[in-house]
């Protein structure tokens, strides 16, 4: 099955130039490892930025430009190929980009839930966990302050906005509000990237919210 | 036309792979020859200052330079990654300007992230059915793809060129992207 959710255009053109923080980047990457239409829209623009780039009437360089460069190619020697990070860890579907993170442990936070800590290089406003849930649970009902970014890697789950399958990609902000319902079948596990507070609902989403400090 | 084309992309990937290889200076030239022109133009049009552009096009090719071996000939096209380093530097650029404090970061270009485990189809065909999804674009989608992706302008300045409300604007940067990943899913 081919993912049918994919990010919003936004995303995909920021990660594409660079300009996608962290968090965001690594679901993001997560799900170009799971969508090979994302994949070909992104190799695609590449080259098609590459042909306008191409046609671009060439502006003129100062004097002695390639000299310069030239000058300057040792000082910048080298950098060699990045040995390629392990996988290292062990969840059930294997994605490259989460590679170099560590992941803590399956931590219970609500019947049938389990949360699991992502650690970025640096710290910031956007936190990024793993959520698994047992098939068929409910999860709280929530919305959010800020912009989440899911991506699941096993299972699926139903809300307000459909279907939501393996390398599925629910790129929500705060005018969503979902009750998110795991599926029978296979245990679900997703990849989130979250900014801003989740405000949960009900009992389980109180019971839920001081233990993981969303 | 298209052989004339074919030959000099292919010519520009190979000049790549002999830089990643070889160190070869030569090979460097005829790049920078080439493309840093055009990185400076890019980055003109964009609203870079002249002298800022003068010198991130210089930046660019030491990328070129440092990471030739990231550049994969059989999943890339030439100067299509050269585009991306130029985009990314020029994001960069604009990032550090609103926080002059910061240090230079090193950006990473990371071709392999986007170029799939298993490659999509190879660049060659790829580039063939790129060509022809551009080509089936209304000229409206081809201005509003221009505006946001090669030139990233933000929705607000490509509202007051267009001189179109916001919504719609954004509305139709959408549609133009949905097409286009349509006409390449099509010939998947």
């Amino acid at each position: 099955m081919t993912p049918t959710h994919h990010p919003k255009e936004e995303k995909l053109l920021e990660y594409f130039s660079g300009s996608l923080d962290e968090g965001m980047r690594l679901v993001v990457a997560a799900h170009l490892e799971m969508c090979p239409s994302c994949r070909r829209l992104l190799a695609g623009l590449e080259i098609a930025g590459g042909t306008y780039l191409d046609g671009l009437p060439a502006a003129p360089l100062g004097e002695h430009a390639l000299e310069r460069v030239l000058s300057r190619l040792d000082e910048s020697e080298v950098s060699q190929p990045a040995p390629r990070a392990q996988a290292a860890n062990d969840l059930p579907v294997q994605i490259r980009a989460l590679a170099p993170h560590q992941l803590g442990r399956w931590r219970w936070i609500g019947p049938g839930v389990y949360w699991r800590s992502v650690t970025l290089s640096q710290q910031g406003p956007m936190r990024v966990f793993l959520l698994k849930a047992a098939p068929g649970t409910q999860l709280p009902q929530h919305t959010h302050d800020g912009t989440e970014l899911t991506v699941i890697l096993q299972g699926a789950f139903r809300h307000e906005g459909g279907r939501f399958g393996a390398g599925d990609c629910d790129d929500a902000d705060d005018t969503v509000e979902h009750r998110p319902a795991v599926e029978e079948g296979e245990e679900c596990i997703c990849l989130v990237a979250m900014e801003g507070n989740i405000r949960l609902r009900g009992f389980l989403g109180r019971l839920i919210q001081p233990l993981v400090r969303l | 036309m298209p052989d004339e084309s074919a030959i000099a992309t292919h010519d520009h990937a190979s000049l790549i792979v002999a830089v990643a290889k070889n160190r070869d200076r030569i090979a460097f030239a005829e790049l920078f020859n080439h493309f840093a022109p055009r990185i400076k133009a890019f980055l003109l049009r964009g609203g870079t200052p002249a002298e800022l552009a003068e010198e991130l096009a210089q930046e660019a090719m030491l990328i070129v330079w440092r990471k030739a071996y990231l550049f994969d000939p059989a999943g890339a096209s030439a100067s299509g990654w050269v585009f991306r380093i130029a985009q990314n530097l020029r994001i960069d650029a604009a990032r550090r300007a609103q926080r002059a404090d910061r240090i230079a970061t090193e950006f990473a270009v990371e071709p392999a992230e986007v170029d799939a485990p298993e490659a999509v189809v190879d660049a060659v065909q790829l580039e063939e059915k790129v060509r022809s999804a551009m080509a089936q674009l209304s000229p409206e989608q081809l201005k509003v793809i221009t505006l946001s992706f090669f030139e990233s302008r933000p929705h607000a300045e490509i509202a007051a060129i267009l001189k179109l409300p916001l919504g719609t604007v954004k509305s139709r940067i959408r549609l133009a992207f949905l097409r286009l990943r349509a006409l390449l899913d099509e010939v998947a």
